[in-house]
């Protein structure tokens, strides 16, 4: 096992990875920017680097300041978190070439699940469901008109160069394909001097879910199970939940098979997450992401294992401490992603934390580097804090979580607490009936509530 | 680097006191990973500036060192991540010495990161009063290198 790991991240997710490692009797190495010197990541850990100045591309995600961080303190193997350098194949091999461990996945897998193209067609090889479509350009009204047959409408019509909904086209009818068939086109054409369209389902009301994989790269891949992370905004999670209140049993060990199957085949090793719309009880696959999610310990209340444990008791080498038989998935957890920002017009809120009490008692758990009298540097992410709550249920569940926004504090800068307070109230999220454009109606005030 | 491990008081002690006898200008002590350096001020300060007086203590590369607080000057800071090397080779005459005269753009030291060794310039012209790390100390950014006055 590793005496010494160096955490390359900051904020929260350092700490998390500091307190795996400490609980595995291993020393920690921060990494820090000018900006970050009292962080709590770095007033923590046993030993601490500073990387360079705020910006995280002179900082955090400079590689060379990293490999030398490692280097002089004697550090073995380096844990990235999420974000900045998680998933960059080069950072990967080059710790590797360096001697170090890079406790994640290889260099080769970051690569192949970051091509979004070679990524469906891997896994689509190897069982995992993807949103069904054209398999290349459409060439003409009839071949549209088939493939629409095909996979069934509403199905879009999609420009192979585009992008942010330009030269997109619903269709719903049989009736609709031609008009729309030739809007694309000439859309395409003009927004981005390519005609080229291709064809695929269109799904209305998807819900997003992911499952959570694990594997050891020696045979042996589970699956921990699934989060619905359909509360969304911008893109970003807002909240987390598992087990998702859509899927029952048996959809949830179909799902998690599957995930599990293909990762074992592709030869996978350390955490992995893949992603799904969900809709009318079909799974399409979005992307893998070849990281520790932000979300992991939504997992974890329901499973009772340690995630970051396991990524590094992987990466040095040992088998996966558990086969899919002795994961159990118990109760329900909720994660709030509690965010420097107003919870009504969302503008960043950085600045100095005057009050800080975290809510406590049974099954609550807050990850968040916050104390009394930090600055919170205005130069990177603004997620402050995860409030995540356990209970024996769902509802169980929502009543702790209540308790527990009520009795958060954060003083000094806005944060998005009170949107969640809103949101744990709203009919439609108790629930459990929302998808992925449920939150961006509700912040606009379009959902009404009875 | 701010190393986080238990301060031996008495070791510090007992090094600040070989200082004094000695009339060396600074001791660095290291084991198993964990260095102490104690070091006293080459020029010294105002008279009415007693504590310039006593042996400071700094551990490791901490750059609060009470050393150099009391001293007039600029300091040169590390440019990145690395391993200081005083001279261009092993063996070879350092690139500086205390009393030298540089001048803004020379190169003081080098720093090794990643295998490629970088070179150090002075950001200001001046005399150097003081080299504040060693050969082939680990520094991090902008670690203070050298006092110039």
């Amino acid at each position: 096992m590793f005496e010494k790991i160096l955490i390359a991240n900051r904020g929260e997710i350092a700490l998390r990875i500091h307190r795996a490692c400490k609980e595995m009797g291993i020393s920690t190495v921060a990494v820090h920017s000018t900006a970050d010197a009292d962080a709590m990541h770095v007033r923590l850990a046993d030993e601490s680097v500073c990387l360079g100045p705020a910006p995280a591309k002179d900082s955090y995600l400079s590689i060379p300041a990293i490999v030398s961080a490692a280097t002089i303190t004697g550090a073995e193997a380096v844990h990235p978190g999420y974000g900045f350098l998680s998933e960059e194949a080069s950072f990967a091999s080059i710790l590797e070439e360096h001697g170090f461990t890079f406790i994640g996945p290889s260099a080769e897998h970051i690569t192949l699940m970051g091509d979004k193209v070679a990524a469906k067609v891997a896994v689509a090889e190897n069982g995992v469901p993807v949103v069904p479509g054209s398999l290349g350009a459409l060439q003409t009204v009839a071949d549209a008109r088939k493939t629409a047959e095909e996979i069934g409408y509403p199905v879009l019509i999609k420009a192979a160069g585009g992008g942010g909904g330009r030269g997109m086209q619903i269709v719903r009818s049989a009736e609709e394909v031609e008009g729309a068939y030739r809007m694309a086109r000439t859309e395409a054409k003009a927004s981005f001097q390519n005609d080229t369209v291709y064809m695929e389902k269109f799904l209305e009301k998807p819900r997003h879910i992911e499952v959570q994989v694990f594997a050891d790269g020696q045979g042996h891949a589970v699956h921990l199970g699934e989060r619905d992370c359909s509360l969304q905004r911008r893109h970003q999670k807002v909240l987390e939940e598992a087990r998702s209140p859509a899927l029952n049993d048996a959809e949830r060990e179909k799902i998690g098979k599957i995930a599990a199957d293909a990762v074992r085949r592709i030869g996978y090793r350390n955490a992995g997450t893949i992603e799904f719309l969900y809709q009318d009880g079909e799974f399409y696959f979005i992307e893998m992401n070849t990281r520790l999610q932000v979300e992991h310990p939504v997992t974890e209340m329901i499973t009772g294992i340690d995630m970051v444990r396991e990524q590094i008791r992987v990466a040095a080498g040992l088998p996966l401490s558990f086969d899919q038989k002795e994961i159990s998935f118990e109760g329900h957890a909720i994660e709030c992603r509690i965010t420097a920002e107003h919870p009504e017009t969302f503008v960043p809120s950085p600045g100095r934390i005057t009050d800080y009490h975290p809510p406590g008692g049974m099954s609550v758990r807050v990850d968040s580097g916050l104390y009394a009298g930090y600055n919170m540097p205005p130069h990177y992410d603004s997620l402050v804090a995860k409030l995540v709550v356990h209970g024996r249920n769902r509802n169980e569940c929502l009543m702790r979580l209540r308790r527990s926004l009520e009795e958060f504090v954060i003083g000094g800068i806005e944060t998005t607490i009170p949107l969640h307070a809103k949101i744990i109230e709203n009919s439609d999220f108790l629930n459990g009936t929302y998808d992925i454009h449920w939150l961006e109606r509700f912040v606009m005030g379009d959902i009404v509530d009875n | 680097m701010a190393n986080k491990f238990d301060i031996d008081p008495e070791l510090v002690k007992k090094l600040a006191e070989l200082l004094g006898e000695t009339g060396l200008t600074e001791i660095e002590f290291e084991s198993s990973g964990k260095r102490i350096r104690v070091a006293r001020p080459v020029v010294s300060a105002s008279p009415a500036d007693t504590i310039s007086e006593t042996p400071a203590t700094s551990t490791a590369a901490t750059n609060t060192g009470t050393a150099t607080e009391h001293q007039k000057g600029t300091h040169i800071v590390s440019p990145m991540v690395g391993t200081i090397f005083l001279s261009p080779e092993p063996g070879a005459e350092p690139f500086i010495q205390v009393g030298d005269i540089i001048s803004e753009g020379q190169t003081v030291m080098l720093i090794e990161a990643m295998k490629t060794y970088n070179p150090v310039r002075a950001t200001v012209s001046g005399k150097v009063v003081q080299i504040l790390v060693g050969d082939s100390t680990p520094v991090e950014f902008g670690e203070e290198l050298l006092l110039v006055e």
